[in-house]
Formats: C-alpha cells, structure tokens, sequence
C-alpha cells in the first residue's frame, strides 16, 4: 500500500519548483498584477479627492463653526413635543405603508431579475427598470409624485415605493441567484412546475435575505421619509426645514433626538428580528 | 415495452463480466429479475458529450434496471456514473444510442414532457438537497408536487399525501423528526428524509447518486440497507453509485463498472470480487 501511494505521488504532475520556493516564503513580494491594481487604486482615489475637493485641513480650519453649530442645537427644546411625536408617527406611518409595497412590487420585479428564474426576454427589462429607477434621485421621484398627487405624505409613500424597486429590487434578485442550487434540482428531479421551483427551493432558501434586506429598506425609508418631507412629500422633513430657516435650534435638536431614538429602537427590533430569521 | 431480460451488457468484450453476465446458470439474480418482468430502464450505446470540443462522457453504455434489484454503479470519479444518473432523467444531453425509462424514450424527449418523465424517477443526492429551513414533512410532500394540485399555491397540500408522507417518514425511522427543520437533522437523517421525498413520487424507479458519500459507515450501511429493502417491497429497481467497493459487493444485487465512461465489469455481485472489479480503477490504491 505504501510503495503504491508512493508511486502514486511521485508520478502526479509535480509543482514547478520555483513556485514552491515562491509559495515557501513566510513573506512574499505581490504579483507585479497586485502591485499595479493597487497603485491604480490609490491614483484613483487621489484623483477623485482632488475633484471632489476633498480636504482635511479645511475640515480643521471648519471644526471651530461646526462645534459652534451644534452649540447652538443645546438644549433642545421640547416645548412642540406633540407636534414632533405626531409627524414621526407620520414619518413611520409612511415608511411602513412604504416598505410593505415597496418590497411586494421588488419582489416581484426580482422574480423577472434574476437570472436563475426569468427567461432572457424578462430579465432584461426588469434589470433596465430598476437600473433607470436606481439613476434617479429620491428627490426628483418625490417630485414628481408631489406635482402628481399633491403635497402630503400620499407623494412620500409612492416616492419611496418607486425607489425601493430600484435598490432592493436588485439585492432580492441577486439574494434568490445566491440560493444553493441542490435543493433546485431536487425540485426539478420530483417533476416540479417553475412556480413550485420557486415557492418551495428559491424563495424558502432566499427568505433570510429578503427578510433582512427588508427591514434594512424600512430603517432607510424612516431616513428618506424625513428627507421626502422637504419637498411636502410628507413626515418630519419639512418641520426640520423649517426650524432651521427659523434658526429655532432647539426645536431642531428636539427633533433630531425623537429621530435618533426612533431609528435606533427600529433598529433593535430589526435586529432581534434577524436573529430569529437566520 | 418489450424489453428481454438481457443480461448486464457491455460492448467492449471484458474478462469476468462475459463469464458471469451470459452465463445463466452463474446467475440467480439475473433469472429472478428475467422473472420480474420487462426492464423499467433500458439503455443501448449510450453516448455523452457536453460539448463538442469535449471528449465522450460516456461512451456505448448498455445497461437494464429491472424490477426488485439494487445495482451498484462503480468507478473512480470522473469514470461517467453521475453523467449516467442525469443522461437518464434529462440532465444531461444524449449525443447518441437510446435511453427507454419509465416508458419514456428520454433521447428523443421535448423539453416540454421532461418533467413527466422526472416525476417516474426518484432521485437521492449526495448532498441530499433538501431545503433546510422547511419541516421534514413539507421536505417529504415535495415529492407529490406534481399531483398537489392549484391549492399548493398556498403552500398546502392534500391530507392523503400528508398521511402518506408520514407513513414514509415512518418506513424511513424518522417519523418522530416530522416536524424539525430539515437543516437540524443528522446527514444520515437527511439522507433518509430524501429517500422518503423519492419515494413520495411513487417512482417506477429510483436512482441514488453516491448517497453515502457524505455518511459515516455505520449510516452507509443503514441507508443502504434502506435502499435495498425499498427495491424488494416497492418491487422497483434502485441503482446507486458508489465509491466503496465493500459496499457494493454487500448491499447490490448486480454490480456494473465504470471506466472512462465504458461499460468495464458487469455481474452478479454475489460472483464478483475486488479481482474481478479491479478493472473499474485506475490503480489498486483507488480499489481500496
């Protein structure tokens, strides 16, 4: 048994020797490929430094104003604490109005995204959908919806509807490309139909993702909806606004801690979520 | 079908295969499984190729699964015993020859009636390929998909199917794990949980790639043993890849050999030995 594995071994094509000795050194120099990836990494990050202005002195020269800024924001002022807790009930109110469409239509757009289920003819439509959707600012969207459906929370809710096809719409396509492919075929050897492949191998497989990616999309909804508010689409945005053009710091720094703290308890419900999901 | 209880073919003239295949008297299985009836699967110079700058797969394989009998598909890896299992449920392209399964002329098959063929032919995986964060049970009812009809759109399925899934959980030793998530099973409790999904198809035939490679011996043996004893009460054929040559030789009725996608050893297990089979390796060392 021996003197046959031995034979086995050393007739088995062998390691080109400098190879070994390369793979030998405890520390080795990178591949000349390596080396000029990097280097091409760093002269694209200088240059888009300096396009983009990016300055670290200036941001010293600036800390001295900036601290002043939130000097200015204490103590907060939570005399409008009515107000303030009813537009975060709106601002939540909507983000979960637009969440819970938002995911259904990405869902459903993912199906017809990802490669593993949709036929050609399908994919690249959706894939096109949500890249245009992806290319145009929550803003703009919101908007557009504003000039549609008037002011009002209604223009956040579909602005942040739209704009969830475009973002989570791609990662639950990718997530139901990512599932393992055995139990697939399993379903595919009992003679499945291509929507039982889906219910009981791709989508039970894919649900974590989907589930996390989701209340990842409502903590952000909670973010965008206080942003949709400065264009009227809605929620807290535009009180925020206005105490700042109101130079009522008080007021703004109230709202910023109700907001903290609602994101930061939403964030421990996503979490507590997750753990039971996975 | 009409298909003669011939005997376990090969083209290429091998030594102890000849002997023991074509002679009737060395062969009690072949006489019990020519009683059985017809072959459920019937394959004649078969030949595969996945593309055209590849090299044949498989190249002229005669093989019949008749009714009752376990064979054993041996070789080393690369030898064509996985390329056999999907050439005969559609998986994979059939350059040539013919492949009758289940009544299903599989080479000349549209894509459209593949899964009517699938659903005659259970399969058993290596890596079992259940969907881990179902139950047991939804794992097992999988295998009736294809008669759940429009309400399975909501996920239920039919209580006849549901008490026959956990009669199966049952014949397998795993009807008190119904419940768990398949992902929290032991691999050899998977594996039996995928042998009870196959047999929730009511196949005409089962095949079982390497389904103990994955498995500590002691489990080999009791999956094995499980396989076996479907073949004899279902009355249908089960053939089953295997690396390990021991295994073959005590849980298969019949033994084929693989090498380079040829047909190299063919027989009675009960008439062969390591000797016998060494041609179905490269060298002793993978025999072993």
């Amino acid at each position: 048994m021996t003197g046959t594995a031995t034979a086995s071994r050393t007739s088995a094509p062998q390691l080109d020797e400098r190879d070994r000795a390369r793979m030998e050194r405890a520390f080795r120099l990178p591949r000349a490929r390596v080396g000029m990836s990097a280097v091409a990494a760093v002269v694209l990050f200088v240059w888009s430094a300096n396009g983009a202005q990016f300055d670290f002195l200036k941001l010293g020269e600036g800390a001295a104003n900036m601290g002043e800024f939130l000097g200015r924001m204490f103590p907060p002022d939570f005399s409008k604490i009515g107000l303030i807790l009813s537009l975060l009930l709106e601002t939540l109110q909507m983000a979960v109005v637009g969440t819970v469409i938002g995911a259904v239509l990405s869902l459903v757009v993912a199906f017809g995204a990802a490669s593993n289920i949709a036929p050609v003819w399908l994919y690249y439509p959706c894939r096109w959908t949500m890249n245009v959707i992806r290319a145009l600012p929550d803003l703009v969207i919101a908007l557009m919806f504003v000039s549609a459906v008037g002011l009002g929370p209604f223009a956040g809710i579909l602005a942040m509807t739209v704009g969830s096809i475009g973002s989570i719409g791609k990662v639950f396509a990718e997530a139901m490309e990512a599932v393992d492919r055995g139990p697939v075929t399993a379903m595919e050897s009992v003679g499945a139909s291509k929507r039982q492949i889906i219910q009981y191998a791709i989508v039970p497989q894919a649900l974590p993702m989907l589930t996390s990616y989701t209340l990842l999309l409502f903590e952000g909804n909670i973010r965008g909806a206080t942003i949709l508010g400065l264009v009227g689409a809605g929620g807290i945005g535009l009180e925020l606004t206005t105490a700042m053009n109101r130079y009522e710091y008080g007021h703004l720094s109230a709202m910023v801690l109700c907001i903290i703290v609602l994101v930061t308890i939403i964030d421990q419900l996503s979490a507590l979520i997750r753990r039971k999901i996975t | 079908m009409t298909a003669p209880a011939i005997a376990p073919a090969h083209r290429g003239g091998l030594p102890f295969a000849t002997a023991a295949a074509q002679s009737p008297a060395s062969s009690s299985v072949q006489a019990s499984t020519a009683a059985a009836g017809p072959a459920l699967a019937r394959v004649r110079d078969l030949r595969v190729r996945y593309s055209a700058d590849e090299p044949l797969v498989l190249d002229g394989v005669d093989l019949d699964l008749f009714r009752g009998e376990t064979v054993a598909l041996l070789g080393s890896s690369g030898s064509g015993k996985s390329t056999l299992m999907k050439a005969l449920t559609g998986f994979a392209p059939i350059t040539d020859g013919t492949a009758q399964v289940a009544g299903f002329d599989v080479a000349g098959l549209p894509q459209r009636r593949m899964r009517a063929l699938r659903v005659q032919v259970g399969q058993v995986f290596q890596q079992f390929n259940l969907v881990g964060r179902l139950s047991v049970l939804t794992n097992v009812l999988t295998g009736s998909l294809h008669r759940a009809g429009a309400a399975n759109l909501l996920g239920t399925f039919r209580s006849a199917d549901r008490a026959r899934a956990l009669d199966l959980l049952d014949r397998v030793g795993i009807a008190h794990k119904a419940g768990a998530e398949a992902r929290s099973l032991s691999g050899g409790q998977q594996q039996r949980v995928a042998i009870a999904r196959a047999l929730m198809q009511d196949p005409q035939l089962i095949l079982a790639d390497e389904p103990v490679a994955s498995l500590d011996p002691r489990m080999s043996h009791t999956v094995l043993e499980l396989l076996r004893s479907i073949a004899r009460e279902e009355q249908i054929p089960v053939l089953v890849s295997l690396h390990v040559l021991p295994l073959a030789l005590e849980h298969a009725d019949r033994i084929i050999g693989l090498r380079h996608g040829q047909v190299v050893v063919s027989g009675d297990a009960a008439d062969l030995d390591a000797d016998a089979l060494a041609p179905v390796y490269d060298t002793e060392e993978e025999a072993e």
